[in-house]
């Protein structure tokens, strides 16, 4: 997989949709509003806390900071998804079959995408916490920052991998927004984004362990709150760089064969 | 594909089919028409030929093109370019080719030309230190370099043509297909255009360059060798001279009239020396009356004054008559029209 084609497809997405002044204003004032729109959501929570079950430990969690870190994730998540639009922004802005003429590696070109949409998840990151540093009152308890940070960097990789998936999509049909959209509510339920997944109905559970966004939560949940330690949050550590390998591996083999029946249907050209 | 030749681009049996769908209403049961866009079509172009295609629009011309620059599929048949089978070896086509289309699209408009230029020298995995020297070279051989630091979306519809071009041409491609480059392009922008695709890809580099068009004179102008696609089927492969020689007659007779009827061109079709009476689109008036054009293919000059006379008595009044041997353009209305 060439790096040159990451490199390109990063700087080519920063530079049409992100390097301008009245975007990196937005994309900054957004997110701030939507800090503040946290703090007098969660205000009437401040210092309850939320009882999160994993591998038979229980962890004692400050709810708004439970709530916080699953709306950042979630966000993430999404932004994802959004990055797999960004077909079909080619597709709506007569590109795409100029970049499909290329011998280019799509996943290449996606993995670009991602890493442009990443950029600028960080404004929002950024925004949120500090945020929810300057006006929330919430226990931060971290005991093993590397576990924090493998936390964050393996769920980035696993959900970068499923939104790879989701492309396929994209390039197939004009309308894989549509399909896109519909999968988002049913994984904001079922990743426990909202509630600690040991509320979750015991017959969905099986669901909820197909998708990186649970054990994400689990593992940033932990490490950042309740303070885990690496041995604590190896379970989902594990199952995060698995489902990034399979869904790494499922997106080449999807993204192939969307690209090749959008071929025998003729759809590139649709919008 | 043929052993030890020197083919370009070898097209065999190549057929697609396009499927529309409707329904009456949103939850109305599916009815699926097929529409045949090609078929049947076998041509081949040699190395460094500019080979032109050429038919109305809707005859499937881009269809053509975009099966062998591998951005769609063919419904059965096979198309090879440089001996490499444009489906099971796409990725390898796709390295040595590359497609130019009329219109507008297929840059990106918030990123500057040079911009443009450096993203696909990277997606064809140009090497590195070829990147600079190729992009500012293609740029001054376009007339953009002036222009290369500004965002596409404020150039001009030849600047976005010419830099479309350059696109083309970032992977030095053995193969080149030029999807009406000149659509809706001024007169000497698109007279640049073509002698910079005649002299420099052509004739300089040694390119194959498969043209599509339905400018008659772009391609009497361009091309070693032309295929006539009628409703997706080529109907007539040649050099434009052969094809001319080869004609019904050796001469054609235009005429500009009006008051034509139905029965004046059933009078014509059936009078001595006339082979095919052809009426083609022609917007013009005179004293307030529209003004048809008639192209007649005769055996012989002999035929002009019984054609005059015929729309004498047809009490049509003859605005100008023109008596030339046959044209391109000629051949194209004969292979292409259907009356």
């Amino acid at each position: 997989m060439s790096t040159r084609v990451i490199l390109a497809e990063a700087t080519k997405s920063l530079k049409i949709y992100f390097f301008s002044s009245r975007t990196l204003f937005w994309t900054l004032a957004l997110p701030l509003a939507n800090g503040l729109y946290l703090y007098f959501l969660y205000l009437p929570f401040a210092a309850k806390s939320v009882d999160l079950q994993f591998s038979g430990t229980s962890y004692k969690i400050d709810l708004v900071g439970f709530t916080v870190v699953g709306q950042l994730l979630y966000t993430f998540f999404t932004m994802m998804l959004l990055a797999g639009a960004a077909f079909e922004a080619e597709r709506w802005q007569g590109t795409l079959e100029t970049v499909l003429l290329s011998p280019a590696n799509r996943i290449a070109i996606l993995l670009g995408g991602a890493l442009a949409n990443a950029f600028n998840y960080m404004w929002m990151l950024a925004a949120l916490v500090l945020s929810w540093v300057a006006f929330i009152r919430t226990n931060i308890f971290i005991a093993d920052p590397l576990a924090l940070s493998l936390s964050f960097l393996l769920s980035y990789t696993a959900i970068v991998a499923l939104g790879m998936c989701f492309e396929a999509f994209f390039i197939y049909s004009r309308r894989g927004s549509i399909v896109v959209a519909s999968f988002q509510e049913p994984i904001m339920f079922l990743s426990g984004q909202v509630f600690p997944l040991q509320s979750m109905p015991s017959f969905l559970l099986p669901l909820s362990y197909l998708l990186p966004l649970t054990f994400g939560l689990v593992a940033v949940r932990l490490t950042m709150l309740g303070g885990a330690t690496l041995s604590d949050v190896a379970v989902p550590l594990a199952a995060l760089a698995l489902m990034t390998l399979i869904f790494s591996v499922l997106a080449a083999f999807m993204v192939d064969y969307a690209e090749r029946r959008a071929k025998a249907k003729a759809t590139l050209t649709m919008f | 594909m043929s052993q030890g030749s020197n083919l370009a681009v070898e097209a065999r049996q190549l057929s697609r089919d396009y499927m529309s769908t409707k329904r009456k209403h949103v939850f109305g049961k599916k009815t699926t028409t097929t529409i045949r866009a090609l078929d049947n079509v076998d041509f081949e172009i040699q190395e460094g030929e500019l080979f032109g295609l050429l038919g109305p629009n809707g005859a499937g011309k881009t269809t053509t093109v975009k099966i062998l620059c591998t951005l769609l599929e063919p419904t059965s048949g096979h198309a090879f370019v440089k001996g490499l089978d444009v489906v099971k070896q796409a990725r390898q086509v796709q390295r040595i080719v590359n497609m130019v289309a009329g219109g507008e699209r297929m840059l990106y408009y918030r990123l500057t030309g040079r911009e443009n230029l450096r993203y696909f020298a990277e997606l064809y995995n140009v090497p590195k230190r070829d990147v600079k020297a190729r992009v500012e070279t293609l740029l001054e051989l376009m007339g953009l370099v002036d222009r290369a630091d500004d965002e596409v979306e404020k150039y001009s519809k030849g600047m976005k043509q010419r830099l479309q071009v350059c696109r083309g041409m970032i992977n030095d491609p053995q193969v080149l297909f030029l999807d009406e480059p000149t659509l809706g392009l001024d007169v000497n922008i698109a007279k640049d255009l073509r002698k910079f695709i005649c002299e420099k890809i052509v004739y300089e580099q040694g390119k194959t360059v498969l043209l599509t068009t339905h400018y008659m004179y772009e391609a009497e102008e361009m091309c070693g060798r032309v295929g006539f696609l009628s409703k997706g089927k080529l109907v007539a492969v040649g050099r434009p001279e052969e094809l001319k020689r080869k004609a019904p007659s050796g001469f054609s007779i235009e005429i500009l009239a009006t008051r034509l009827t139905d029965e004046t061109l059933t009078g014509l079709q059936k009078l001595e020396l006339v082979k095919k009476v052809l009426t083609t689109d022609y917007e013009g008036e005179a004293e307030g009356e529209k003004v048809d054009r008639l192209i007649i293919n005769v055996d012989s000059d002999k035929a002009v004054p019984k054609v005059l006379s015929h729309l004498a008595a047809q009490h049509c009044r003859v605005v100008s008559v023109n008596l030339r041997g046959p044209t391109l353009e000629d051949l194209f209305m004969l292979y292409t029209s259907e009356k």
